[in-house]
């Protein structure tokens, strides 16, 4: 296991690398220019020459990728050029504001979605399962933002049981879960339907084995069946897709971190792409590919832990 | 209320049908549940604010988001007046005059005191907040603000004067009364290294800074040391939220005393204000124009240029891109500032048939195509988009390029590439400070390549932009900049369309207090039932 664990490790890394070296040149291939975006008229060519001096946009890419990971490798991910703030420091601050909501939604959308899922199976063609179906289609179908914005009239606008803006007092934990409500139903929903039908299917699969017949004839009770041998081989792919659905997460909560006026990383990079802030799209980009990585590998790790096939496999 | 209400518009009963299937689904849940958000009121303010906070430091902030704050926790020597007019009223400075061309008294109120222990403020304080932003080490963001500003010589402890190189008829309403201006404690700023960005060491103004959450809001509280009696709010929790339509729920759902929104939620809100609120539709300060690359060779011939003047109704731009809210402009600079003109050249509505005969008159094969480079904003799409209709009616088609604001404001910049060659007409626009020079200078010959992407050159309008900074006898100042905007259009190279609007919605429990170009004044904002109390 613990070979499995650093062979995936170090692809993960090689991944991590590759990704953001390619987002590095994209970026930089984008025309822009951060000193007339944000000081507007105002912004001389001596202003601007000092700005690309701070982002060191004066030395050829190259260099700029080599500085870049030479002060990674001592944990510098720079400075904002307009701040004169530790990108370091400005990304670990908004991380959090997004870590909980994606985990809140994720989590929330599994803990409906993997039961309602394997209700519909073992109830299969009943009116919950035919009823679930639609649903999770509905569900599926209906876009985040669409969601979020009838969530926010409704709930916050027209009712007031939730609050429309912000992220909650800090400290204040009451508040701050109130807050974390609307946005990640919002992100959550259409997971709910994807989880279910993923589940089902999963399910109705692995119920139609060989292992599980076999368990049947020994008389084993339906429920240890389903729990300890049909559900836990149908949860493999979707384990699969949660580790990736995290990742889909962390740019969908942009929409949810914009609507609702939280702060995240969402929203922190999608404004600095705007207005071509390197340093911190940079520092954004490596945390949230960091964190996709991340969770791609835990999945993985999962899934191993839950079939050994996977790790005894050459080459895997 | 200085509200313009636009073509009304068929009423969406949004807010009946959801009380009515809120109600219903409360009825079959069977119960109701307690309401848990927080709603607005009291003794503090919350207001938004349309983007973050980067810096508050005078040599590094970047924008009017931070200016707000500033000039809520800081004093000025003067300050703008909140009655909607560009003119100043004494803040710090319980005296203030204009010696001759180049040089400017003050006296300081005695007895204003800084904020953490930092003493009173003091001559050397001022000396040392301007003399800073024009250090060369300091590497300003704001040095231009300054103009020829040199020094400050201190007569005394509260007295002063502050000394330019050449006459700057701006100094006052840009470097003395705007946020580059303020008046930072020598003793706090030194002991905290020097710089700072959004965690002032010390404050002056009727309210000081309490926190700062990134992305979130910034939290300012009543100064007890404020020599001039007692703030209005306890606290102002100013929300940076860049989104518009989330401000607008967020004040219908309570959370918020005061909101720029964006136009086209102008006209529903109008219809269908939350019981306890108002509007007010401000002028904005802003400039939006199409712009005409002379250089380019499709657009050499000054009787094109002129024509595409002619064709485009600007007056039904403004109807559909600001909802009939906004004038039509006579040029960049707003009303209410020196040298506003009263009407431009070009009529608002155009004129196509005009427009036919220049293209006649310049031999031009119909359909003349061209290209129209615009940012990609919803408001910015729409008004090319009825420019194009109305070019095409002339027989001149137009393909519109969208692009990011960070891309499209490179176009015209000769630094970066060639691509300012192929620039043919475009839609700009910017905000423009307290002075006309700050509208205008921009079209010189020293911006070409830089902010000047019509590649508008003349003589007398350099001449006169020159002269205009100098000039200090305002009738003077304001004949020579309605001519420069006669020699602008003129020229061919511009179409101006409005100066926009921004329009503000607040609670009636509070008194809003607005800048001639729209933005909130922090420290002027009551309770309603404020001044009565007071």
């Amino acid at each position: 296991m613990l070979a499995f664990i650093i062979r995936r490790g170090l692809l993960s890394l090689l991944i991590l690398f590759l990704a953001v070296s390619l987002l590095f040149g994209m970026i930089h291939i984008a025309p822009g220019d951060p000193a007339s975006v944000m000081l507007g008229p105002r912004a001389t060519p001596e202003l601007k020459a000092e700005f690309a001096r701070r982002m060191g946009l004066d030395q050829p890419l190259v260099m700029q990728l080599g500085t870049f990971y030479a002060r990674l490798a001592h944990g510098d991910l720079g400075v904002d050029p307009f701040s004169e703030r530790k990108v370091s420091e400005i990304v670990f601050e908004q991380l959090p504001f997004t870590l909980i909501l994606v985990l809140t939604a994720i989590g929330g959308a599994s803990l409906v979605g993997i039961p309602l899922g394997c209700f519909s199976a073992i109830r299969r063609n009943s009116l919950l399962d035919r009823l679930t179906a639609v649903m999770s289609v509905a569900f599926i179908a209906i876009p985040s933002f669409v969601v979020a914005l009838y969530l926010l009239l409704w709930l916050a606008v027209s009712l007031r049981w939730f609050p429309a803006i912000g992220a909650g007092e800090t400290g204040n934990y009451a508040d701050q879960a109130r807050h974390l409500v609307l946005p990640a139903v919002a992100l959550g929903l259409g997971w709910v339907g994807y989880i279910a039908r993923l589940v089902r299917s999963s399910m109705l699969e692995v119920m139609e084995e060989n292992h599980i017949r076999t368990a049947r004839a020994f008389g084993l009770p339906e429920r240890t069946i389903i729990v300890h041998y049909a559900l836990r081989i149908a949860l493999l792919p979707t384990v699969t897709i949660l580790g990736m659905g995290i990742g889909s997460m962390l740019s969908g909560a942009l929409f949810a971190e914009i609507v609702f006026s939280r702060p995240g990383i969402g929203k922190l990079l999608y404004e600095a792409v705007l207005t071509r802030n390197y340093p911190i799209v940079m520092g954004a980009v490596l945390v949230t590919t960091g964190f996709f990585v991340f969770s791609t590998l835990v999945s993985d790790v999962v899934n191993a832990m839950l079939d050994p096939r996977l790790r005894e496999r050459p080459g895997e | 209320m200085n509200c313009k209400v636009g073509q009304p518009l068929p009423n969406l009963p949004r807010r009946k049908f959801l009380h009515t299937s809120s109600l219903a689904l409360l009825g079959l849940a069977g119960g109701g549940i307690p309401g848990i958000s927080r709603a607005v009121g009291g003794d503090v303010l919350h207001i938004r604010n349309y983007q973050d906070l980067s810096s508050l430091d005078p040599v590094s902030f970047v924008s009017s988001a931070e200016g707000m704050v500033m000039t809520a926790i800081f004093q000025n020597l003067l300050q703008f007046r909140s009655d909607g007019s560009w003119d100043t009223q004494p803040d710090a400075a319980e005296y203030f005059e204009q010696l001759d061309a180049t040089r400017y008294a003050f006296r300081l109120k005695p007895g204003q005191m800084f904020t953490n222990g930092h003493g009173e403020m003091t001559a050397d304080d001022v000396k040392f907040s301007f003399e800073r932003v024009v250090d060369p080490s300091m590497h300003a963001l704001n040095l231009p603000d300054m103009g020829p500003f040199s020094h400050v010589e201190v007569h005394d402890r509260y007295s002063g004067v502050l000394v330019l190189r050449s006459p700057y008829a701006a100094f006052i309403p840009v470097a003395v009364a705007g946020p580059t201006g303020v008046i930072l404690s020598r003793h706090a700023v030194t002991a905290g290294g020097g710089r700072f960005t959004t965690n002032p060491p010390a404050c002056s103004g009727p309210y000081r800074f309490k926190s700062w959450q990134a992305q979130r809001k910034t939290v300012l509280e009543r100064n007890p040391l404020w020599p001039a009696g007692k703030a209005p709010f306890s606290q102002i929790h100013v929300y940076a939220m860049t989104d518009e339509k989330a401000a607008e729920m967020a004040f219908e759902a309570g959370q918020l005393d005061c909101a720029r929104i964006s136009v086209e939620s102008t006209g529903p809100f109008e219809r269908d204000m939350p019981p306890g609120g108002s509007i007010r539709i401000l002028p904005s300060g802003r400039n939006y124009w199409l712009g005409m690359n002379r250089e380019n060779s499709a657009l050499a011939d000054i009787r094109i240029r002129q024509a595409i003047q002619y064709a485009i109704d600007a007056q039904a731009v403004v109807e559909a891109a600001w909802f009939g809210l906004a004038p039509v402009s006579t040029g960049p600079i707003p009303e209410g500032m020196i040298g506003h003109r009263e009407r431009s050249l070009i009529p608002p509505a155009g004129n196509p048939q005009k427009a036919r005969q220049l293209l006649t008159d310049a031999g031009v094969t119909l359909p003349l195509r061209l290209r129209l480079d615009v940012n990609n904003a919803a408001l910015e799409l729409t008004a090319v988009q009825v420019m194009q209709w109305s070019l095409k009616k002339v027989g001149i088609e137009v393909e519109i390029r969208a692009q990011d604001s960070s891309t499209f404001l490179t176009i015209g910049r000769e630094a970066v590439n060639n691509r300012w060659r192929d620039v043919q007409l475009f839609m700009q626009s910017f905000t423009g400070m307290a002075d006309p020079y700050y509208s205008l200078t921009w079209f010189s010959s020293s911006q070409l390549g830089i902010w000047n992407w019509e590649r508008f050159s003349n003589e007398e309008f350099d001449r006169l932009n020159q002269r205009a900074i100098e000039t200090t006898d305002p009738s003077e100042r304001s004949k020579m900049y309605r001519h420069m905007q006669d020699l602008m259009e003129a020229s061919g190279c511009y179409r101006f369309i409005t100066n926009g609007v921004m329009p503000q919605i607040y609670r009636n429990t509070i008194e809003p207090a607005f800048r001639a170009d729209g933005y909130a004044m922090l420290r002027n904002i009551r309770p309603a039932a404020f001044r009565s109390r007071s």
